[in-house]
């Protein structure tokens, strides 16, 4: 009895080795897989966020500005990411630059949302447009950012950066060099089917 | 009829009358009632320790919103000479550079420089002459964080809702735009004890940063939730 209990557990063990062992490669071309290279030639420039006709605090401008260069980092599509300004840009050949409108904005309160829960959501929407050196559109993109429940007013920003980087991510950017014509959200079905894009 | 001790099902004994039919005993095996049985969540004594817990709350807040701004300023002797330096108690909300997102320190003016250490230790820092604009705000924010929000989750009745109501504080913001070596610009958001931000702020006019945002009153958050639109 005491012998067969002995040999089933080097079996589940054995098993276990082997699926282990089996799987490694997997795991590693994962593990690589995880470290993309840039998948375009372009490098991106971000400029400083224009606030149209809405009166927006200065701060959330900041932060929308600085939330667009981390999550545009963060998704590695681009060779480079620069700031707005930066001298090193100008020497960069395949360059695009991600112009930022304000078009809505709505001050929420964090008090508001914590008593109420339905009222006292921070809303921004805005136009975002991936031009070229000549100032050809090549990626148009309506989003929205918003904080209803939980988190800070700044939070929005945030949230709409992230949407600025998946939208930009799931658009397909011409090759260098070749001239498209721009690409605008009401046509982008994924960027419409996903929430927070429009 | 005789007495028989009952073990209850959630440990409690008890003794109760049963009568010699042996096979009454046998059904009412698993029926038995504790006389004695744990108090229900919404039972009195639960309900005023929510209370109280609700007064707690409510006067810790009261207590934090009513404290007042920390002395700004401090005097080091530096070279033979006094030489005074501002120093503030911040939250770095984004943007500096080598310093992680909400990170709490001191922001001060040193020379000609914009320092933000922590733990004593400078983690960043800035020219003063490179500063762009200097923007002042006010903000409201919830205390506590995650731990409170859930905390106030629990509270029956609503009464988290009620304490969220005192549970908040106001806060200046200073938003700095600032260049770097190769001209990029950065941004950065600090959270401040109210009336702290114009202290900084003056002290930065005056050694050398621009200014060219005009203060707005109409920028402010508008907690009624007025919605702007260029459409």
């Amino acid at each position: 009895m005491t012998a067969n209990k002995k040999d089933c557990a080097v079996v589940i063990v054995t098993l276990m080795v082997a699926t282990i062992l089996a799987r490694s490669p997997q795991l590693c071309a994962q593990t690589v897989a995880a470290k993309p290279a840039p998948t375009s030639a372009w490098s991106v420039q971000v400029d400083k966020v224009d606030p149209g006709d809405v009166v927006i605090e200065p701060a959330f401008q900041i932060a929308i500005y600085e939330n667009l260069l981390v999550e545009l980092g963060k998704t590695k599509q681009f060779k480079q990411v620069f700031r707005s300004g930066d001298r090193n840009a100008s020497d960069v050949p395949d360059l695009l630059i991600l112009k930022t409108t304000v078009q809505k904005y709505t001050a929420g309160s964090e008090t508001r949302r914590a008593v109420t829960t339905v009222s006292g959501a921070t809303k921004l929407n805005v136009r975002s447009q991936l031009c070229t050196r000549d100032g050809q559109v090549v990626v148009e993109h309506v989003i929205d950012g918003n904080v209803r429940f939980l988190g800070s007013n700044l939070r929005a920003t945030h949230n709409l950066a992230r949407n600025v980087a998946k939208s930009i991510e799931q658009s397909s950017l011409p090759e260098p060099g070749v001239s498209t014509p721009a690409q605008k959200s009401a046509t982008s079905g994924v960027a419409a089917a996903r929430p927070g894009l429009r | 009829m005789r007495m028989t001790q009952v073990r209850a099902s959630f440990g409690v004994l008890d003794h109760a009358e049963i009568p010699d039919d042996p096979g009454l005993e046998k059904n009412m095996n698993s029926s038995v009632v504790a006389l004695r049985h744990a108090p229900g969540p919404y039972c009195l004594t639960y309900r005023a320790a929510y209370l109280m817990l609700l007064i707690w709350y409510g006067t810790m807040m009261f207590a934090q919103t009513s404290s007042g701004p920390m002395n700004a300023t401090a005097t080091t002797p530096a070279l033979g000479a006094e030489v005074t330096v501002t120093q503030v108690s911040v939250t770095q909300v984004l943007g500096f550079e080598a310093a992680r997102n909400n990170t709490k320190g001191t922001l001060s003016v040193q020379d000609n420089a914009l320092q933000f250490k922590k733990n004593g230790n400078a983690v960043a820092q800035v020219n003063i002459s490179s500063i762009q604009d200097v923007v002042l705000g006010e903000e409201s924010k919830q205390v506590g964080g995650l731990p409170m929000t859930l905390g106030k989750a629990g509270v029956p009745y609503g009464g988290g809702r009620v304490i969220s109501l005192f549970s908040h504080k106001k806060y200046d913001t200073l938003t700095l735009q600032y260049l770097d070596a190769n001209g990029g610009l950065h941004g950065a958001i600090f959270q401040l004890e109210k009336g702290q931000a114009a202290v900084l702020k003056n002290e930065l006019v005056a050694k050398g940063a621009h200014v060219t945002t005009i203060e707005n009153p109409s920028a402010k958050p508008n907690p009624q939730g007025a919605q702007n639109d260029s459409k």
